[in-house]
């Protein structure tokens, strides 16, 4: 039998998962723009996104884009953006010229784009982790390749050493999990109220932009580390 | 559904003047003083996907939740396969799949019986809705086979004609269906500005209504303001070759889609111009704002609202 306090306690953790977007099974609550984000940042900037209908063309995950509209998890205009600069200057202007036209936000306030960038930025390394986390399932990348974008595009040097940190660390995990800390080595739920460190920012940025090659060729070169 | 007498005399005197809105007496119709209204089926977002058996009877039971007989109904709704695979959109044209896609789609149009079409006329009728507009972004992946075979689609869908958006070019290359199949075109337009060829200003309604006397209009109202054009005075001007307006509500200068009432477009004074005139213009709703509630729920406040402008 549940005490009188026990029943609070548990309605009050159905509050706290209610505000975060969780549903009393554990699932992320769905409605008409998507399932709910996990911060009440990011769920600032879903609504941002679906009160200004982003999703009828673009998707609610950004997976779906219709009606020739760009697909955000892939565009490079998105993977150059940080913060809302890229992607705030083309919702404000619009895209006039597209074949029926992208409509101009220029109403948007500045905390406005910041919030709806970051939601699409959460989005995008969603639906990128699912994609690129598979790659290991079918190891064939280039440890010289892997090499090389290490030391050269990735920048990993500024953080990591292969004689160092990352010494013997592929003995130290599987493939799937040595591809899944490459890509995301932090939570897949952003906490509350906070940014992620400069270290997982700069992994999450290569996240939006690497192409599977580059992962598989870091993997093969990671493993190679014994 | 409800029928005031107001409303079966405006229909009747529009009757005899006008080829669009003639139609066997028992078909069903959905007026608010004297304005018939439908709906667009864009505007129900979150549809089973197209091929899904859920599909046409999700629409249908939208339609009776409304109260709303008749609507434009979306190739994608129709066909087992997704739009994109139609053409239209230029964009989707540069898929490295597309053509085999869009090919695949011509043979299932070329093949398919026109059985499939009756039936879905006759799930509408049984349940006491109609298919008035097939809306069929004509472009220029059609071969003449396609055009002709849509055609045929259209009718046995029990549908008057088309409504389009497509361009000024593809409009030159349907004006010999139009004649041969004796069913009207209306081009719908969008707000790209720079283009010449596509639907935006009233120039280029005036083009294409120059073609052919089977050339129509739909209106959207919201993309034509959103494209800071004259809403109003293009219906006062065109009333005649206009079967049906778009409703929606957008801000001028290609700004966005906004619920019924906060954007820029004078949909108050176009519904009131439509009713105070008796213009043989159906009015037909379209759902593209945001929102976190079904579709159903905005088109139903989207419906309220023209009921509350109309009363006054």
């Amino acid at each position: 039998m549940t005490t009188r306090p026990g029943r609070w306690l548990a309605a009050l953790l159905a509050l706290s998962a209610a505000a975060a977007g969780v549903r009393a099974d554990g699932r992320q609550a769905r409605d008409a723009g998507g399932l709910r984000a996990p911060t009440a940042a990011l769920e600032r900037g879903r609504a941002v996104y679906v009160l200004n209908h982003c999703h009828f063309c673009h998707g609610t995950d950004l997976t779906r884009a219709t009606m020739g509209a760009a697909n955000l998890s892939q565009s490079p205009l998105v993977g150059a953006d940080t913060d809302g600069e890229t992607i705030g200057a083309i919702v404000k202007a619009g895209l006039p010229n597209l074949q029926t036209a992208m409509p101009s936000y220029a109403e948007l306030t500045p905390a406005e784009i910041v919030d709806l960038a970051r939601y699409i930025h959460y989005l995008r390394q969603q639906v990128r982790f699912r994609e690129l986390s598979t790659v290991a399932d079918a190891p064939a990348g280039d440890a010289a390749a892997g090499r090389a974008y290490f030391n050269g595009p990735g920048n990993c040097g500024a953080c990591h050493s292969p004689t160092g940190d990352l010494s013997g660390i592929g003995g130290k995990y599987d493939l799937r999990t040595l591809t899944a800390r490459l890509l995301r080595p932090g939570p897949a739920t952003p906490a509350e109220g906070r940014q992620p460190s400069t270290g997982l920012a700069a992994h999450l940025r290569l996240l939006e932009n690497y192409v599977p090659a580059d992962v598989q060729n870091l993997v093969a070169f990671l493993s190679g580390l014994r | 559904m409800t029928w005031s007498r107001r409303d079966l005399l405006a229909l009747l005197s529009a009757a005899p003047l006008s080829p669009v809105l003639a139609r066997p007496p028992q078909s069903p119709v959905t007026t608010v003083n004297g304005v018939v209204f439908g709906v667009e089926t864009f505007s129900f977002h979150d549809l089973p996907p197209a091929g899904d058996p859920a599909l046409i009877p999700t629409i249908i039971g939208n339609l009776r939740a409304l109260g709303i007989a008749e609507c434009e109904i979306m190739s994608g709704h129709i066909e087992p396969f997704p739009s994109v695979m139609t053409g239209w959109w230029v964009q989707s044209r540069r898929a490295p799949d597309f053509a085999r896609l869009r090919e695949e789609a011509r043979r299932w149009r070329l093949s398919v019986p026109m059985s499939y079409y009756t039936d879905i006329r006759r799930r509408f009728e049984d349940a006491g809705l109609r298919i008035y507009l097939y809306n069929v972004n004509f472009n220029e992946t059609f071969t003449d086979a396609e055009r002709h075979r849509t055609f045929e689609a259209a009718r046995a869908l029990g549908a008057e004609g088309f409504s389009s958006s497509t361009v000024l070019s593809e409009a030159r290359r349907l004006v010999p269906f139009v004649e041969k199949h004796q069913m009207f075109v209306a081009m719908h337009n969008h707000n790209n500005l720079v283009d010449p060829d596509q639907f935006a200003t009233p120039e280029s309604f005036e083009t294409a209504l120059a073609m052919s006397p089977r050339f129509h209009v739909t209106l959207d109202i919201g993309h034509f303001t959103a494209g800071n054009n004259d809403a109003v005075a293009f219906v006062r001007q065109h009333h005649a070759r206009i079967v049906n307006i778009h409703v929606r509500d957008r801000k001028r200068n290609n700004g966005p889609n906004r619920p019924f009432g906060q954007g820029d477009t004078p949909i108050a004074e176009v519904l009131r111009l439509i009713r105070d005139n008796r213009y043989r213009i159906r009015c037909y709703l379209e759902y593209e704002y945001g929102s976190f509630r079904p579709s159903l729920e905005e088109v139903k406040a989207c419906f309220e609202y023209c009921r509350t402008v109309l009363a006054s």
